[in-house]
């Protein structure tokens, strides 16, 4: 099955390039930081750590990921293979989620978080929404600099509201925005169910979009800005 | 097998191809030749489906480029002129990643690296391939689904000649099993030596179509030159045609006085200078 094949050569490359063992690290510094905090930080700690790291790693790696890729031309290889964008697209966003739960199934045990089930859940979907953020920007770009700059607006409008809303400083209705939703899904809290049918909408569109931007990319591997 | 009626490109608003016509026999290998710059390549991304903003006609397999649908590569092979591995990954792991995307079932992987001489190399990371290897591993990568339109662009670039004619046997093989190739160069010697037929593309225009040996007879015919000694050195030639009534060759020929005697045609790239009145390079 072309899907599977896919999601595992992204796995191997992301391990190859050190992507796991970069997070083992990174998972066992978070431990430390999480067992050193007062008990009470803990759960917010924990839900921001979750929320701004494994979940939304896509968005950052993406960059990287891509850019290698371009720089070895296997999007050239792909974009004359019978690879379909949905495959390209899904194998990706599978692939980094998979880690984002390992790790935040990590640091949520560390911290003896409750609702694990709806952690993992919000991390899940966070990964997944960040990580079609990051396909987006990655396949408009030709240098990590670039990706730098497009990533900034992407995290203003995902990052500062989510911060703002766990801590209660925005209006109560701001919780129904999907990036809020799933701050509360990692927090260990389901909050809504209209709020959870908005963060569906946004993932079909930004899996829509970065369909649409992948299949741009391959047909730029001719040498045409379209 | 491929119909390319009054085909025009462009990457700006200056015509980058214009009004290119031609067509591709099934078992065929055609030939792009033409300096850098000329259109070559284009022209070989858009028969691929590649670049699909061209305006014309352009049929492969009856199936229009710029229409085309993922599954238009499962009959596909393409060797892009630079390597297209990942590098981390060993040329066998590419080779079974990039097997496994086809619905077909791939040839044997061992088999075609042992045909290239990568062998002993299948477990090498490709990162660690000089220029030639990487070569040779993205010509067989074309050939893993077993297409049956190969397209390959400067498939001997950068290989010695031993390796440049495993390659060279590797086409005719494939060939002889009925693929059709489509060949972009511009080395002479390999067009003249595979191609049935070659388009020389200058300037994103077809300046001349044919065989090589008709391309070649058509501007001239071959001389024999030859030398001998008599009061110091002497050399004399005279067309291949009219050898017979070239009285001081036979006259030579009967007092045994010839010192060497050699007949010489013009070469594929002589003709592409005489038509375009461009060199290769």
């Amino acid at each position: 099955m072309r899907l599977k094949k896919l999601f595992l050569l992204d796995m191997r490359f992301q391990a190859k390039y050190g992507f796991y063992f970069l997070y083992a690290v990174l998972t066992l510094i978070y431990i430390i930081v999480l067992f050193v905090l007062p008990e009470n930080w803990k759960e917010r700690a924990v839900a921001i750590l979750i929320f701004s790291d494994p979940a939304s790693m896509g968005l950052f790696f993406m960059g990287a990921i891509v850019l290698l890729e371009k720089s070895q031309h296997t999007t050239c290889a792909l974009a004359v293979s019978p690879v379909h964008a949905t495959e390209y697209v899904i194998a990706k966003v599978g692939s980094l989620s998979a880690i984002s739960i390992v790790v935040a199934a990590i640091l949520a045990l560390a911290a003896d978080t409750d609702n694990l089930h709806i952690v993992l859940f919000g991390t899940f979907i966070s990964s997944v929404i960040f990580t079609l953020f990051g396909i987006i920007a990655a396949t408009k770009i030709a240098s990590l600099n670039q990706f730098i700059l497009w990533t900034v607006p992407i995290e203003a409008v995902c990052f500062v509201p989510a911060i703002l809303h766990l801590f209660k400083i925005i209006p109560a209705w701001c919780g129904y925005y999907p990036v809020n939703v799933c701050m509360d899904l990692v927090s260990g809290n389901f909050s809504s169910a209209i709020g959870f049918l908005g963060v569906a909408a946004m993932t079909v569109i930004l899996f829509v979009l970065s369909r649409f931007c992948v299949l741009k990319m391959w047909d730029s591997m001719g040498g045409v800005k379209l | 097998m491929i119909t390319v009626e009054n085909l025009s490109f462009s990457y700006t608003k200056n015509p980058f191809i214009s009004g290119m016509s031609f067509s591709v026999s099934e078992g065929e290998i055609f030939g792009f030749l033409g300096p850098s710059g000329a259109g070559k390549s284009t022209l070989q991304k858009i028969l691929i489906g590649m670049l699909r903003t061209y305006q014309g006609s352009c049929l492969v397999y009856g199936i229009e480029c710029k229409n085309r649908t993922k599954n238009f590569y499962e009959n596909i092979g393409v060797d892009f002129e630079f390597s297209t591995m990942y590098e981390k990954l060993t040329a066998r792991e590419n080779l079974r990643f990039f097997s496994s995307l086809y619905e077909k079932k791939p040839r044997p992987v061992d088999e075609l690296l042992e045909m290239v001489g990568l062998g002993q190399d299948a477990d090498k990371r490709v990162a660690d391939y000089s220029k030639g290897m990487k070569s040779r591993l993205n010509f067989i990568k074309a050939l893993l689904h077993d297409p049956v339109l190969l397209c390959l662009d400067e498939p001997t670039s950068g290989l010695d000649p031993a390796n440049s004619r495993v390659m060279k046997n590797m086409i005719l093989e494939e060939k002889a099993k009925g693929k059709t190739i489509l060949l972009t160069t511009h080395n002479m010697q390999d067009a003249a030596e595979l191609c049935d037929r070659v388009a020389f593309i200058v300037n994103g225009k077809i300046c001349a179509l044919d065989s090589p040996h008709n391309l070649i007879m058509s501007k001239g015919a071959a001389a024999v030159t030859y030398t001998w000694v008599g009061n110091g050195e002497h050399s004399a030639s005279c067309p291949l045609e009219q050898i017979s009534s070239d009285e001081r060759l036979k006259s030579l020929i009967a007092e045994n006085r010839l010192q060497s005697i050699h007949s010489s045609e013009p070469t594929l790239n002589d003709i592409f200078m005489d038509i375009t009145g461009r060199t290769l390079l």
